[in-house]
C-alpha cells in the first residue's frame, strides 16, 4: 500500500521538532502530530539546556536565534551542613570565569514552550506538516513492521518511518511492545514553582548563576541525598524557577507521601534558608506550580539500557529511547543529537529503501559511539550522594557535589567533551568562529530581547568609529582563527598521532592534576577580578553596540 | 471551557479529557501508592481500593501509573487538544 507520508514524527517537543526539519529538509514528505493543542503546551523542564548541547546542536539551532530567558555562568552549591545554625559551605568552582562570563555561558536557562515552539516553526518553515490536537494512540503493524500511526480520532495514516519523539513515559513503545516501563526506582517527580521577580533584584541576587542546595536528608530540607536532586533554583530573565524533585520509591519498598514531602521541604528551605529568606521571599510572587516524571536513573540499570531504541519502520529518539542524563538532568542536548542521527539514518533508510530493523541499527550504532550521550546517561555522582548520608561522611558529600556540579565534573566530562569536539573541528574547520560567533550573537540577542519570531526591541546600530573599528578587530581575529584551523588540518596525520591519545586521556590527566590546577586557577581568578570584571563590562558595551551582522553565519 | 484552581496556579485545564485513568478494580490491592505520589489528589482508596476523584487537577505526569506495581492503573493521554496546559513549564 502507498504511504502517505515518507516519515511521521510522534510529538514536538525539543527533539521532534528537530528530527521533522531535518527530514523536511532532506526534502521527505514529513507529518508531525501533536497531542497538546499549542506546542510547548505539555512539555515541563526548561530550565538550563547546557552549552555542549548548542555546540553539537544541529546547524539552524547552533547559528539560528532561539528564545532563551537568561544566559547561565555556572552553579553554586550550597552544602547544607546545619540549616537551623546558618552552617553552610559554597562550592561555586563550577562558573565560567570573567571576562569570558557571562558571554560565554555554560548553558541558557529557557521556557520549554517559547522553546520548542520556535523549533516547530523552523519544522514547519522546512515543509514539515504539523498537527496539534492529535494524540496517537497507536502504530500500524503489519507483522514486525510499524507502518505508520493511529490518531484519537481514529484516521489511520502511513508512513515509510515513525520517529517516535513521545517522551519519558513511552506508552506508545510500551504497547508497540519495543520497550517496557520504567521501574519507579529510576524516575524522579518534579515539583516545579515559578516565581515572578524583577529583573533587576534577580541580577543582583543571582546574577547568572543557578543555585543549588543539598543538605543531609534529617533536615528535611530536599529529598534524601541521592534520591532525587537537592533544591535547585534557575535565575530566569524577569522570573525564577524553583524545583524539588525525589523519586518514586526510595528503596526496594516503599513509596514516599510525595505530597506531604514536598510540601515539607518547601516550607523548611523557603523559611530557614537565610538568601531565600531575606532576600527572595519579599521580592519574588508565585505565578505557577506544577510537576512532570523524569527519567532520573534509567541509564544506570543495564537492562533498561539495552531496551531497544528502534524497530523495523520505527526510531524512538530522546526520552522515548531513555536518553535523560543521569547527573545533571540535561536531557535536551540528548535528544537534539539523537533527532539528528535519526533524522540521517532515516534519509538514508528511505534511499536505500529498506527500513528494516537491521538497517535502523546504524542508528542504535551511532548512539553508542556518540561520546556525550553515553557519558550522560552514565554519570554516577548524583546516585552516589546515598553513599554520603549512609556514612554521614561530610568529605564524601563534598566530593560527589565537587565531581557532580563542581569543577570536578572535568574529571570526567573533558574526554568525551574533547572526542566530540575533534570530530566536529576535522568535519568543519571553521566550526570554533561558528562558535564564538552564536556566543556573541546568543548574549546580544539577550540584552535586546531579540530573538526570531518575537523581536521585541529591534537592534539600534550605532554609527560610532570606535565600535566600527571593535567590530573590523573582531572579524579579522575571527578571519585568524579559521585560517590557523584549516591550515592545522593540513598536518591532520601528526595530530592524529598527537592529539587523539591525548584527549583518550584527558580524564586521567585532570584527575591527577586538578588538585594542584583547582587552588592555582581560584588564586589566579581573584587576583584578576578587578580587571577581568573591567574587561568584561567593556564586552558587554561591545555587544551591545555592535552591528548583529558580524555575529551572524553565513 | 478552560479551568484554573487557587491552588494550582499558572495551569490551565481543557475541558473534554474524559477518564483517561482507569483503575482495574480486580488488579487493585489498596496499597495506596498512587494516592501517596498523586500532587493533584486525584485518588482515594475506598472499601480497599483505589478510586479516581476527580482528574480535573491531573497534570498527566503519570507517576500513579510507574507506582502502581499491580499494573491496575490503565493510562492513556487524554485526547488531543485536552487537558492541562501551561506557558511556565
Ligand atoms: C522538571 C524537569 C526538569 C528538567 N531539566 C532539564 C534541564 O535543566 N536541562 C535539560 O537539558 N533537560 C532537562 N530536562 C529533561 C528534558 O526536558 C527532556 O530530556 C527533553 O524534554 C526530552 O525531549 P523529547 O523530545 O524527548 O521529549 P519531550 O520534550 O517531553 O516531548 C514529547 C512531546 O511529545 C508529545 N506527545 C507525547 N505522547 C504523544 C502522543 N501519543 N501523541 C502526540 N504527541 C505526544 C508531548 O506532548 C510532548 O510535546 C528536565 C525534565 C524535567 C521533567
Ligand atoms: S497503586 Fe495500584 S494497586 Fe495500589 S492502590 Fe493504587 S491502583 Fe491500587
Ligand atoms: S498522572 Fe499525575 S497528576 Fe494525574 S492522576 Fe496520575 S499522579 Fe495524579
Amino acid at each position: 500500500m502507498d504511504e502517505d507520508f515518507d516519515i511521521i514524527v510522534v510529538g514536538a517537543g525539543f527533539g521532534g521538532s528537530v528530527a521533522a526539519k531535518l527530514c523536511a529538509d532532506a526534502e521527505l514528505k514529513t507529518l508531525m502530530l501533536e497531542r497538546s493543542e499549542n506546542v510547548g503546551d505539555k512539555v515541563i523542564s526548561g530550565l538550563t539546556i547546557p552549552f555542549q548541547g548548542f555546540l553539537f546542536a544541529p546547524a539552524f539551532i547552533r547559528d539560528g536565534n532561539p528564545p532563551f530567558e537568561r544566559p547561565a555562568d555556572g552553579i553554586v552549591n550550597y552544602i547544607i551542613k546545619d540549616i537551623d545554625k546558618g552552617d553552610i559551605e559554597i562550592d561555586d568552582s563550577l562558573k565560567v570565569p570573567k571576562p569570558l562570563s557571562p558571554i560565554i555561558a555554560f548553558g541558557y536557562n529557557t521556557y520549554c514552550k517559547p522553546f520548542c515552539q520556535w523549533q516547530a516553526r523552523k519544522a514547519v518553515e522546512a515543509g514539515v506538516e504539523l498537527r496539534t490536537s492529535t494524540t496517537v494512540t497507536n502504530f500500524i503493524k503489519e507483522g514486525e513492521f510499524i507502518k505508520g500511526i493511529i490518531t484519537d480520532k481514529g484516521e489511520k495514516i502511513r508512513a515509510k518511518i515513525v520517529i517516535n519523539a513521545e517522551g519519558s513515559q513511552g506508552i506508545l513503545a510500551i504497547k508497540a511492545g519495543v520497550r517496557e516501563k520504567y521501574p519507579p526506582e529510576t524516575i524522579s517527580l518534579a515539583d516545579t514553582y515559578d516565581y515572578v521577580m524583577r529583573k533587576e533584584d534577580i541580577d543582583k541576587i543571582f546574577g547568572y548563576s543557578v543555585k543549588m542546595c543539598w543538605g543531609w536528608d534529617e533536615q528535611k530540607i530536599s529529598p534524601p541525598l541521592g534520591y532525587g536532586n537537592g533544591l535547585m533554583v534557575w535565575p530566569y530573565r524577569s522570573s525564577i524557577h524553583f524545583m524539588q524533585d525525589q523519586c518514586l520509591r526510595t528503596d526496594q519498598k516503599s513509596v514516599p507521601n510525595l505530597g506531604k514531602l514536598f510540601d515539607e521541604y518547601h516550607h523548611n528551605i523557603t523559611s530557614k534558608l537565610l538568601w531565600w529568606k531575606d532576600l527572595v521571599a519579599p521580592r519574588a510572587k508565585l505565578r505557577a506550580r506544577m510537576w512532570e516524571g523524569f527519567e532520573i536513573y534509567v541509564g544506570l540499570n543495564k537492562k533498561l539500557r539495552k531496551m531497544p531504541n528502534h524497530t523495523d519502520g520505527m526510531i524512538l529518539i530522546g526520552d522515548a529511547a531513555g536518553l535523560e542524563s543521569t547527573e545533571l538532568c540535561d536531557g535536551v542536548p540528548a535528544a537534539w543529537y539523537s533527532a539528528e542521527i535519526a533524522a540521517q539514518v532515516a534519509i538514508e533508510a528511505i534511499k536505500a529503501n529498506d527500513v528494516s530493523k537491521a538497517f535502523l541499527k546504524k542508528y542504535d550504532d551511532k548512539i553508542k559511539a556518540h561520546s556525550i550521550i553515553q557519558w550522560s546517561i552514565k554519570g554516577r555522582n548524583r546516585y552516589n550522594l546515598r553513599i554520603a548520608q549512609q556514612e554521614h561522611d561530610i568529605k564524601k558529600l563534598k566530593k560527589y557535589i565537587h565531581q557532580g556540579w563542581g569543577l570536578g565534573s572535568l574529571t570526567h566530562f573533558t574526554t568525551p567533551f574533547m572526542k566530540l569536539l575533534l570530530a566536529y573541528v576535522k568535519e568543519d574547520p571553521t566550526i570554533i568562529t561558528k562558535w564564538i560567533k552564536m556566543y556573541f550573537r546568543y548574549y546580544q540577542n539577550w540584552l535586546h530581547e531579540s530573538y526570531d519570531y518575537v523581536k521585541k526591541k529591534v537592534i539600534k546600530v550605532t554609527a560610532s568609529k570606535r565600535v566600527r573599528k571593535k567590530e573590523r578587530k573582531f572579524l579579522s581575529t575571527l578571519r585568524f582563527i579559521d585560517l590557523i584551523m584549516k591550515s592545522m588540518l593540513r598536518i591532520r596525520r601528526v595530530l592524529k598521532i598527537i592529539i587523539i591519545p591525548l584527549s583518550n586521556s584527558l580524564n586521567t590527566l585532570m584527575r591527577k592534576s586538578l588538585p594542584i590546577i583547582e587552588p592555582i586557577n581560584s588564586a589566579i581568578i581573584k587576583l584578576l577580578n578587578p580587571i577581568s570584571n573591567k574587561l568584561s563590562n567593556k564586552m558587554i558595551k561591545f555587544v551591545d553596540k555592535a552591528n548583529p551582522s558580524i555575529f551572524y553565519v553565513y | 471551557m478552560v479551568k484554573t484552581f487557587k491552588d494550582f496556579p499558572g495551569v490551565q485545564w481543557v475541558e473534554g479529557a474524559g477518564e483517561f485513568i482507569k483503575i482495574n478494580d480486580e488488579k487493585c490491592i489498596g496499597c495506596g501508592n498512587c494516592v501517596k505520589v498523586c500532587l493533584a489528589g486525584c485518588f482515594e482508596i475506598m472499601e480497599k481500593k483505589a478510586k479516581i476523584k476527580s482528574l480535573e487537577k491531573c497534570l498527566e505526569c503519570a507517576v500513579c501509573w510507574y507506582v502502581c506495581q499491580e499494573e491496575a492503573i490503565i493510562f492513556s493521554w487524554p485526547p488531543g487538544g485536552t487537558g492541562y496546559k501551561s506557558d511556565w513549564g
